[in-house]
């Protein structure tokens, strides 16, 4: 190397010189990152930063009306759990009511008012600003008002409870139209009529499963869906093990094993639509086994009279002595509880089978004991919201039908995806010249609306709501906005009277805000203050109730001999359940259940329900349809094969769950997939077995008989993989889960696994 | 029969020089950047003196750094509380100026952090405060400098080293730190 | 001693039951199957409190799910009689965990509370310890999970957000517990409550099937609840010592 030239020497220097120059920036690249410390320019009030901060709120994912507490840091919502102090939920919360996080933080909301540019239903919109949007909208509304055409405005929601329910109609009375709509896929409506029927009271009773020791029920999947799962669980755990030496027992009739199903000690699969009958055949028992002893027990004798156990098990496919069993079962228990939902109470007979489970209880004596049901004192604001239900929708579908709906303003409800093809809603839309949507999100209907006003969600917006049933008396809870608004979207109650102002049609309060509060004034003005100082004033009271987020009133109500009238007994009687679609080539009744992550689909567009495994299939981001084993080997299918599934009044697509838990001539499909629109973790996924359903009615409650529809199976030749998680669905002798008990473990999971040994 | 290797390398030298000049550079100007520019003294979007505040006018830590006592982090003063005293306190200087620019505009002022610690450690300023251990213990004599510098490594083993003298109870447990 | 036999030495003594009972806190937990109804409740509570990922249709199906607590569930018997059990699994933070004793650059070990632990930034991603768990409960991050805006705002800061190549699992929701350590030393340095830390799971049980606590504390909830005759250990067999006890489902007679 003696002798280095210039022009090697700069050729070194040269590389010296890039090569620091990397090396420089080699270092910078893998520093720690500039991080910045952004203070507030003034602080928010309670703001302290790694410090949490709890509000109490409600929770808005189902109508069960569960209070919650959640956690806030920085600003953020991180975590809701039950409210300990709300006595529907306890501090408990289910899956569904934990994902509410998603909906605040869902990628897919709408962030602000939009209008559709181009073809309705196209899927086009123009932003546009909220003075534009309801001035807009207002345009259209005000000259009806003016003109006393209010009527020819309609109003569809799901039925919001607490003053949002109220401000609903007030609107819809301002803008002089009867025509408020209130139609929830899982609302028990038919309940309500069984109820009306029976009890003369247009109210759900408190169904103390807490204090029962014996439950019969008949189709109601009350630890999954029914009604107030929060409240039905925690029920249910304390009559397991919440006492020493006492265990309650719960029994299901279904046909499909449903969650509770699993959960329950017995599982009776009675025939699709003969629930009520066998409800019958057990009264039948008590009365005339003598167990009943009331002076009106001679009716009964008469009225039950047909209902004879060898007729009960012929038609409900359920064995004489197990009615026999159930009957003195039911007979002896010191508190025993009958309760009906879900797919029984949902058939054409739906009202006939609850009236026959109300009888049930009847007999048993348990109304207005513990462990019994119980009736409430009127909820504070008023009695139950109620719902036009099904029977409104058709209403609606036909006064579009005849043009005389102008516009059709959507508050929270999803008709194109929660009401079957077959009832027609679609080409109704058609006719509709303007359609509102206040949804958060773009869902089916909201797709096809001409102008959205996107309101803000349950955590963003206030409210309040008094659960039904309640606990034995009158619950209501406060929702706060627990976050700042994310998007430029509104409440939907602050929507509607900025509409209403607009219009021409006065509504004398000028948020939402005001108007929970105005509601509550009356509340408070109901209890007496004399123990309590600082309640005294509106102000403490209002102070307190935000912090507590939950009120109550400790008066019961006393049940005094109830009896039911004459010709109540006279009328209790069990036409069959009629289904849509002749046996011979819809040879199988489905049986489509509210799935217990997506509820009745509005859960799917959350990628937490939609990661949830569905309890008793293990499936993930799925959709299926649930055969019996023996019935899919006599068809050729195994899991994964794509079948259609065709009704008279459509069909639809998805592939093969072999079921071990279903009847041989029944199949089953989850509510909650299928969507077309919903965003990204929801469309195009699956299959929506409304859509095929019957649009038949109840005709007494006027609720939707979705569980009377046969469907025939056709196998496509196509395969879908069905993605699962956790393991081996069956325990192999590896004894994971144990059991005790006087039933001794006879066949604890499978024969143990054979180990071969290998001679030498 | 041997061959001399001697013409292979005059051929390959300048590629040598290329590589090895290359190589040396690298090393030297990672080494100059660690050693001379190791950004332990950010540039902050105002100069704000801790010596004036902390050392010249004896005002306690705590009164701006609010959150210490009673959270993980100690917080940065809101620009509220800076332009409290700043309304009249040398408002005429230019960089109370730039503060006023921020307050007028109700912007933040984008400080730079000094002490950043990754996301995975867990580091409660309360449990230190409540310790009676010096804010100077960890940040250094901030009231005597200009522009804060940083002069702890904030590296596990500086931490254990404190942890392990003082004899804090699972002091040395990981999941007292990590998160 | 030379240094093999001081290790041994160390080992069995660390390794023997009842080694933690002198520790301030043991936590613990029991299941009751017999309230347990499979909802599903605990798996979403632990996801929203734990930064969990959101993994995705594509990875599920290769089996890559990340759940602290999942729901097991077991078909007995044919149609009709036909039964279907769940069992809600999570880390058992065994005393003897197998787990521990793998892993190469001791990222999971053993802490003074009896908790298995695993430091994130310490794990290289062998996953030798989740083929080692017989409970299967420990999970391996395929991929840098991402969030869509603004899912992201939701996660906690209190816990990691795990990178790429990291294993994890169940920490018995160590944040909570931390953080009810620092309020019993605020008040006093008393003793942690017995109810007043609860992992998510545990809070937000419909049924109240989880039951969490300090089983050094002999009148906790968790110690009476321990103590049923109900209680059994999932493959006690393999002698790993768990910490999470569940209590028999109780198999009701035919008649009534």
């Amino acid at each position: 190397m003696a002798n280095i030239d210039r022009r090697d020497f700069l050729k070194l220097i040269g590389a010296g010189g890039v090569g620091a120059g990397a090396g420089f920036l080699l270092a910078d690249s893998i520093k720690h990152p500039v991080e910045h410390l952004i203070p507030y320019p003034v602080p928010p009030e309670e703001y302290s930063p790694g410090i949490v901060t709890w509000y109490n709120s409600v929770c808005g994912m189902c109508s069960a009306g569960c209070g919650i507490s959640v956690r806030i840091r920085e600003g953020r919502a991180k975590k809701i759990e039950g409210n300990p102090l709300h006595p529907v939920s306890q501090g408990a919360l289910c899956a569904l009511g934990q994902a509410g996080l998603q909906v605040l933080y869902n990628p897919d909301r709408i962030t602000g008012p939009l209008q559709v540019s181009g073809e309705r239903g196209a899927g086009t919109f123009a932003e546009l600003t909220w003075d534009d949007a309801l001035r807009s909208a207002a345009g259209r509304l005000a000259p009806l008002v003016e003109s006393g055409r209010g009527d020819r405005v309609w109003m569809l929601s799901s039925g919001g409870g607490g003053h949002l329910g109220r401000l609903q109609r007030e609107f819809m009375d301002a803008l002089g139209s009867q025509n408020l709509v209130r139609y929830d896929f899982a609302h028990p409506q038919t309940l309500y009529a069984a109820n009306r029927r029976f009890f003369g009271e247009d109210a759900l009773p408190y169904y103390d499963l807490k204090n029962c020791d014996y439950l019969l029920s008949f189709g109601a999947d009350y630890l999954g869906t029914w009604i107030s799962p929060v409240l039905h669980s925690l029920g249910f755990g304390h009559s397991r093990q919440g006492t020493e030496g006492s265990r309650g027992r719960f029994v299901q009739i279904e046909p499909r094993l449903s969650l509770t199903g699993a959960s329950a000690d017995e599982w009776i699969p009675a025939r699709p639509g003969t629930e009520g009958l066998l409800a019958l055949g057990l009264a039948h028992q008590l009365v005339a086994g003598g167990a009943y002893e009331g002076p009106d027990a001679d009716a009964w004798n008469a009225t039950l009279a047909s209902y004879g156990s060898a007729r009960v098990a012929a038609e409900t496919g359920v064995p004489e002595d197990t009615v026999k069993r159930l009957a003195d079962a039911f007979a002896h228990h010191h508190s025993a509880l009958a309760i009906g939902g879900g797919a029984a109470a949902s058939h054409r007979n739906g009202v006939d089978t609850l009236v026959a489970v109300n009888a049930l209880n009847y007999l048993a004596g348990n109304i207005g004991k513990p462990g019994g049901l119980v009736f409430n004192p009127a909820p504070a604001a008023g009695g139950s919201p109620g719902q036009e239900g099904y029977r409104g929708a058709l209403a609606l579908i036909e006064a579009a039908g005849r043009s005389e709906v102008e516009v059709l303003i959507l508050s929270d409800a999803n008709p194109l995806y929660s009401l079957p093809a077959a009832a027609g809603f679609e080409a109704a839309l058609q006719q509709i010249p303007l359609v509102l949507s206040l949804s958060s999100f773009m869902d089916e209907t909201t797709a096809r609306a001409d102008l959205i006003l996107p309101s803000h969600t349950y955590l963003e917006s206030w409210g309040d709501d008094f659960p039904e049933p309640g606990v034995g008396f009158p619950v209501g809870a406060v929702s706060q906005p627990v976050v700042a608004p994310l998007y430029n979207t509104r409440a939907s109650g602050d929507t509607l009277l900025a509409l209403a102002q607009q219009s021409g049609a006065l509504l004398p309060w000028a948020s939402m805000e005001e108007r929970v509060k105005d509601g509550w004034r009356a509340i408070h003005a109901r209890g007496s203050w004399e123990d309590e100082p600082e309640l005294q004033d509106f102000d403490g009271f209002w102070t307190a109730l935000l912090e507590s987020g939950v009120w109550g009133e400790t008066a019961h109500r006393e049940h005094t001999g109830f009896s039911p009238a004459p010709e109540v007994i006279d009328g209790i009687g069990m036409p069959s359940a009629e289904f849509s679609g002749a046996a011979q080539s819809y040879p199988f009744v489905l049986h489509p259940y509210l799935s217990q992550t997506f509820n009745d689909g509005r859960g799917a567009n959350l990628p937490w329900m939609q990661e949830l495994a569905d309890p008793m299939t293990a499936v993930v981001y799925g959709c299926w349809v649930e055969v019996n084993p023996k019935t899919a080997a006599r068809l050729g299918l195994s899991e994964g094969d794509v079948v259609e599934v065709a009704s008279p009044h459509g069909q639809i697509r998805a592939p093969v769950f072999v079921y071990p838990a279903i009847m041989p001539d029944v199949v089953a499909m989850p509510i909650g997939q299928g969507h077309t629109e919903y965003g990204r973790y929801a469309k195009g996924r699956g299959a929506n077995p409304i859509q095929i359903l019957t649009p038949e009615m109840e005709p007494e409650s006027g609720a939707l008989a979705w569980a009377g529809t046969r469907v025939q199976l056709t196998k496509t030749g196509e395969r879908a993989k069905l993605v699962h998680t956790g393991g081996e669905s069956r325990q192999l002798g590896r004894n994971i889960i144990q059991t005790e008990g006087a039933g001794d473990v006879t066949h604890a999971g499978g024969p143990a696994i054979p180990i071969k040994v290998v001679p030498s | 029969m041997s061959v001399s290797i001697v013409p292979t390398l005059r051929v390959l030298k300048p590629t040598f020089l290329i590589v090895g000049g290359g190589l040396a550079g690298l090393v030297l100007g990672y080494w100059v950047n660690v050693l001379f520019f190791p950004g332990l003294t950010p540039t902050q979007p105002i100069e704000f003196s801790h010596k004036i505040h902390a050392g010249d006018n004896e005002i306690p830590c705590q009164y701006c750094h609010i959150y210490a006592r009673r959270s993980t982090s100690a917080g940065v003063p809101s620009v509220a509380k800076c332009v409290g005293c700043h309304e009249n306190v040398a408002a005429d200087k230019p960089q109370i100026r730039l503060v006023m620019n921020y307050w007028n505009n109700q912007e933040p002022i984008p400080w730079v952090k000094v002490h950043d610690l990754p996301d995975f450690v867990h580091f409660p300023h309360k449990r230190h405060v409540a310790a009676e251990i010096e804010c100077q213990t960890c940040h250094g004599p901030v009231e005597t400098m200009e522009v804060v510098t940083r002069i702890a490594p904030l590296q596990m083993g500086w931490c254990l080293e404190c942890h392990r003298a003082e004899n804090v109870v699972h002091g040395t447990d990981c999941w007292t730190c990590h998160k | 001693m030379n240094f093999l036999d001081r290790f041994r030495d160390g080992w069995r003594t660390y390794r023997k039951p009842g080694y933690y009972d002198g520790y301030d806190y043991h936590w613990a937990m029991t299941i009751d199957l017999d309230r347990c109804t499979g909802c599903e409740a605990c798996v979403t509570a632990c996801q929203a409190e734990n930064n969990l990922p959101i993994v995705g249709e594509r990875e599920l199906a290769r089996g890559r799910e990340i759940r602290w607590i999942r729901i097991e569930r077991y078909w007995e018997g044919e149609y009709p009689n036909v039964k279907l059990g769940f069992i809600p699994l999570l880390c058992q933070h065994c005393d003897q965990a197998p787990c521990e004793t793998v892993c190469p650059v001791a990222a999971t070990y053993h802490n003074p509370d009896g908790l298995n632990a695993q430091v994130y930034n310490r794990c290289i991603g062998t996953r030798s310890c989740a083929v080692y768990c017989p409970y299967e409960v420990r999970y391996f991050n395929y991929y840098d999970h991402r969030w869509d805006p603004p899912l992201e705002q939701q996660l906690n800061p209190d816990v990691s957000v795990r990178g790429k190549g990291v294993m994890e699992k169940c920490t018995f929701c160590i944040q909570r517990i931390r953080q009810a350590k620092d309020t019993a030393k605020d008040e006093g340095e008393r003793r942690v409550r017995d109810g007043e830390v609860q992992p998510a799971c545990v809070q937000t049980c419909p049924t109240r099937a989880l039951t969490f606590g300090d089983s050094n504390d002999p009148d906790s909830a968790v110690s009476r609840k321990m103590a049923d005759p109900r209680g059994y250990k999932v493959l006690e067999e393999l002698n790993a010592h768990p910490s999470v006890v569940y209590l028999k489902k109780v198999k009701a007679g035919d008649a009534g």
